[in-house]
């Protein structure tokens, strides 16, 4: 059956935490000027992956990426799923991390952070438990009751805006390439596509919607840079750690009656990312169980959480924070552009061979 | 397995039932306005409370001292028999001398802590802050809303008053182009506050005033609505009812040039000896065009841009440059403004 709603949702949602908080804080430090540039040059990289991991992927039907690598051979499964399963593990400890911080900033000051991150991974954890059916009917429910809250909130964050701040248009530089910042703001892109390649033995999608959802998420990441810059100025936004958080509690609406809009952003986004974090977890125990077949997944996922947590609890501050998302760097790109080319390759390779044999 | 999610059914109870750390709406204080004052090093905040009583909410004036605004606060909460929770302060009240003294880090404190919003608006006081509080606790309703309410654009709020917020101060630390005007205040004679003006900030800091016309102007400038002001002439008194601005800017050589049209929809209100419609529209355009024009060179002279004009300059000057717009290029800019006054309707009476 054709779930591409499902796997779309998904993605879409996936991605929308990531945007509105890290992604806009990340570019606006990484450059001065010209932020477009350095949004359209992720973007277009995010797309040409996500295009190619989905052409590679058309080659291998009902396959998902363990078996592709595995039949290839044991140094290829090696190869592209040891660094995967570290990128995962790291990018959900990162992930809950700092979204509890997030949380215990915005809102729940005198809450210790363990209990929030125990409630994160649980909620997370237990999505995960019931297999990726339920992560996708999850997607959808969330979906419905949140993504109107969101566009409302998106459209009532232009409230102070002020164009003119649009200028200068132009980083002739291009320095932000060099950046730390930016490539952490690829963070938002990678990890997001990857659950594609796990997904087709399950469930069934057509990649064109997949790439329409691609193009329809390019306003957010845009909105999501420049609705603070237009608001605050780059010198003012610069300083604020999540630029569209203070944004949002900068929003004056006298007829709502209620006084912060902040937290209903916050609230909807932390319901998404806790979909990613199922969504990895689920990821995770896939690859786990195939090395170990004989434990059952479910225990794979309880053991990871279980780890993601103890993990959590050893990172004390914010600077932890950032110097785990350094050292995932390395790995985020190995993970985002290395396992869709090689997929593509390698869906190359058993086309011809498959003629080969034909002739 | 049953049996252990139903354990965890129960765990999550205990955690989210949200009373970690809870304490109850009765055992808070929530202020409305906070004032600000520093002496000798010393920070000193007033916080007015509503405090419910029966049938009717009496207003309660507390202070307390200390090296820091958070300190101050919590020497007030140790204090009283409640916990001060500035969630809800909705107006802040700064001494006149603390603002020039500068206000960058209340303001970047405020930024940075949660309890505060960044959307509290800002006024500074032009009097001694203990004969203002104690004024106003006299003076005050029983609802201890008026000073919010003052401010309210769906309530007291008049176009000659600014309206600037936290964070549009700490905007105004940071930004290259832009400062803010905060509106002063103090207790009136008979109502509860006076305006008398702005206060022109320049980064963080008091550098000039201006008045409460020339407040209209700077609101008009800012594309504010200035509907409902009445404009007081020798021959007539008009209403402005809509307002509207078109700017051109350029470069030449160094120096800015900013060329604005001001356009001005207004309605006839009072006449004296019989003047015609073009006296009426002559009088206008010249008398705001002077005040404005007045205006315009004190701040110039006090090199705070809170008409944000280096704004149009943003796509004709580079970032690099940009940084020092306050002074190398404001001090030489050229503001032309033409005010164009369009005389809506007369009311029932004909001009003669």
């Amino acid at each position: 059956m054709d779930k591409s709603l499902h796997v779309v949702l998904m993605y879409g949602l996936t991605q929308l935490g990531f945007i509105f908080f890290f992604y806009s804080g990340d570019i606006i430090s990484s450059t001065t000027e010209g932020h477009w540039l350095a949004i359209v040059i992720g973007l277009v990289l995010n797309l040409v992956m996500v295009w190619l991991y989905m052409k590679g992927l058309g080659y291998f039907p009902k396959q998902d990426i363990i078996s592709i690598y595995s039949a290839v051979g044991k140094w290829a499964a090696v190869l592209f799923l040891l660094p995967l399963v570290f990128f995962l593990f790291i990018t959900n400890i990162i992930t809950i991390r700092a979204f509890s911080e997030v949380i215990t900033l915005v809102f729940l000051a005198n809450t210790p952070l363990w209990a929030i991150m125990a409630l994160i991974i649980t909620l997370s954890g237990y999505i995960a438990l019931n297999g990726v059916e339920s992560i996708f009917r999850t997607g959808v429910l969330l979906a419905i009751l949140f993504l109107p809250v969101i566009l409302f909130t998106i459209c009532i964050s232009f409230q102070n805006v002020d164009f003119r701040y649009f200028f200068p248009v132009m980083d002739e530089k291009f320095s932000f390439l060099a950046r730390p910042p930016y490539w952490h703001s690829f963070a938002a892109f990678a990890g997001s596509f990857l659950f594609l390649g796990f997904i087709q033995p399950y469930v069934a999608y057509r990649p064109k919607y997949v790439l329409m959802t691609v193009a329809a998420l390019v306003p957010f990441y845009f909105i999501a840079v420049y609705v603070p810059l237009f608001t605050f100025g780059q010198a003012t936004a610069s300083t604020f750690k999540f630029p569209f958080i203070v944004l949002m509690s900068t929003i004056h609406i006298n007829w709502l009656m209620f006084d912060r809009i902040t937290m209903f952003l916050l609230l909807c986004l932390v319901t998404f990312t806790m979909l990613f974090i199922s969504m990895v977890l689920w990821k995770l125990s896939q690859v786990l169980h195939r090395c170990l077949p004989k434990v059952k997944p479910s225990y794979f996922v309880i053991a990871i959480a279980a780890a993601n947590f103890i993990g959590c609890l050893f990172i004390t501050n914010w600077d932890e924070i950032q110097s785990l998302v350094m050292w995932n760097t390395m790995l985020r790109f190995f993970v985002m552009v290395g396992i869709p080319c090689s997929i593509w390759l390698l869906g190359i390779r058993a086309k011809r061979m498959i003629k080969d044999e034909g002739a | 397995m049953r049996a252990l999610k139903l354990l965890a059914a129960a765990m999550m109870v205990i955690t989210l039932s949200g009373c970690w750390d809870n304490i109850d709406i009765n055992h808070r204080v929530l202020p409305v306005v906070m004032g600000v004052s520093k002496h000798d090093g010393e920070y000193l905040i007033y916080l007015q409370i509503p405090e419910p009583m029966q049938n009717t909410t009496q207003i309660k004036i507390v202070k307390g001292k200390g090296s820091t605004i958070n300190h101050a606060v919590d020497d007030i909460s140790a204090n009283l028999e409640d916990r001060v929770d500035l969630l809800h302060v909705k107006v802040i009240v700064l001494d006149k001398k603390y603002a020039e003294a500068g206000l960058e880090d209340t303001i970047s404190d405020f930024m940075r802590g949660r309890d505060v919003s960044p959307k509290t608006l800002v006024t500074i006081c032009d009097e001694d802050m203990d004969h203002f509080f104690s004024l106003v606790k006299k003076k005050m309703g029983p609802k201890g809303t008026t000073l919010y309410d003052f401010f309210e654009k769906n309530a007291g709020w008049n176009p000659q008053i600014a309206l600037t917020r936290v964070w549009e101060v700490y905007r105004s630390i940071h930004s290259y182009t832009r400062d803010v005007a905060v509106p002063i205040i103090r207790s009136g004679d008979t109502t509860v506050v006076q305006h008398i003006g702005s206060a022109v900030i320049r980064k963080g800091k008091m550098v000039s005033q201006i008045n409460s016309e020339e407040t209209l102007l700077f609101n008009a400038f800012q594309r504010e609505s200035t509907q409902g002001k009445i404009e007081v002439m020798h021959h007539a008194s008009v209403l402005v009812i809509g307002n509207s601005l078109e700017v051109h800017s350029q470069m030449d050589g160094q120096t800015p040039i900013l060329r604005c049209k001001l356009k001005l929809k207004v309605v006839i209100l009072e006449t004296k000896e019989h003047p015609t419609s073009d006296m009426i529209m002559k009088e206008l355009n010249e008398g705001l065009t002077h005040q404005f024009n007045h205006m315009f060179a004190r701040l110039q002279g006090s090199g705070a841009d809170i008409l944000g004009t280096g704004q149009y300059f943003r796509s004709k000057i580079p970032r690099s440059e940009l940084k020092d717009w306050r002074t190398a290029f404001y001090p030489k800019l050229k503001l032309d403004l033409q005010v164009q006054t369009i005389i809506e309707n007369t009311g029932f009476l004909e001009l003669s």
